[in-house]
Parts: structure tokens; C-alpha cells; sequence
């Protein structure tokens, strides 16, 4: 049966296709032409929080805003 | 990673930087697509989805070349395996880049 071909070489490296992706998407948009370039940045942009839970309680959250992960 | 049915149609493929043409008629419409995946209906409708997909005339080609260099050096002093492989992506973006860009 169809199998597929070497496992990619990101995938050998220990990536995963969302980091391959999301990296991918940032080579593209930094190659980009103003004004498209800003535009692009601005999606870049993730604003979020996050909880770590112990004995089933959620912590004080923490709001994360970060640009663009390098 | 291919999506085969069995006698229906569907089928899918994942994609990876380069160029997507729309042909519509007589016209054709170039996108650069960063990756993503393409998946196909048993009514020949393709759903394409990607992350980021431009038309080439947005792309600014000085960059491109600069990026490209950037990689190819930063493949050369890369120590870990991870290291190496984000300075091929770069490669592999740049290089297709500009493929889509003479091509």
C-alpha cells in the first residue's frame, strides 16, 4: 500500500507540523512588501492567559501578549 | 500525509511553500501559499487551507534574496538537529520564493 516517503526532515528533527507551519508563516510574511507586511504582522500577534492548576484548583492566571515567537 | 478513500472521492495532501494557481476560464490567479493542506470532495471541490497565502505581486524580492542568504549561512554554522532544520525551512521558503518569483 501507498506508504509514505522518509518521514520529513523537520519531523526527523523533532518539530512539529504546527512549529513547521507557524514558522513557514513567518518566513512568508517578513518577505513581504509594505504596507502588506504590516498588515501581516498584525496576525502575527497573540494575546492570551494561561492557569496552572495544582491539587485541581486553577492559579492566578497570567495574560500573555506576545509578538511574534522567535 | 495523503488522505486515499475507498471508492468515494476524497482526497487530500499536505502542502508546503510554493505556488498555487486558480484557474478560472481563461484566467489564471498566482498565490504563494505558506503551507497548509489541500483537501479534495467527491464533487471535484478542492478546499485549500493554508496560513498564509498572497498574491506574488506582494512579495518584495530584495527581501527574498536577502533571507535566502541569511539561511544558507545560518545552515552553515548550525550545531543542533533543530538548529539545522529551522535554517532549511528558511531555505526552502526563500528557494521557492524565488522560484515563484521568476518562474
Amino acid at each position: 500500500m501507498a506508504s509514505n516517503a522518509a518521514v520529513p526532515f523537520w519531523r526527523a528533527a523533532g518539530m512539529t507540523y504546527i512549529t513547521y507551519s507557524n514558522i513557514c508563516a513567518n518566513l512568508v510574511r517578513n518577505c513581504l512588501k509594505e504596507p502588506h507586511k504590516t498588515e501581516a504582522l498584525t496576525r502575527e500577534k497573540v494575546h492570551f492567559s494561561i492557569s496552572k492548576w495544582t491539587d485541581g484548583k486553577p492559579e492566578k492566571p497570567t495574560v500573555r501578549s506576545d509578538s511574534p515567537e522567535e | 500525509m495523503v488522505i486515499v478513500p475507498a471508492t468515494t472521492g476524497q482526497m487530500g495532501a499536505e502542502l508546503k511553500p510554493g505556488v498555487l494557481s486558480v484557474h478560472e476560464g481563461n484566467e489564471t490567479s498566482k498565490y504563494f501559499v505558506s503551507s497548509g493542506f489541500v483537501f479534495i470532495h467527491a464533487n471535484s471541490f478542492a478546499d485549500i487551507i493554508a496560513v498564509e497565502a498572497l498574491p506574488l505581486h506582494q512579495i518584495d524580492a530584495n527581501l527574498v534574496q536577502k533571507g535566502l542568504a541569511e539561511f544558507t549561512q545560518k545552515l552553515s554554522s548550525a550545531t543542533t538537529d533543530l538548529e539545522k532544520a529551522k535554517a532549511q525551512i528558511g531555505i526552502d521558503v526563500h528557494s521557492a520564493f524565488n522560484s515563484a518569483l521568476t518562474g
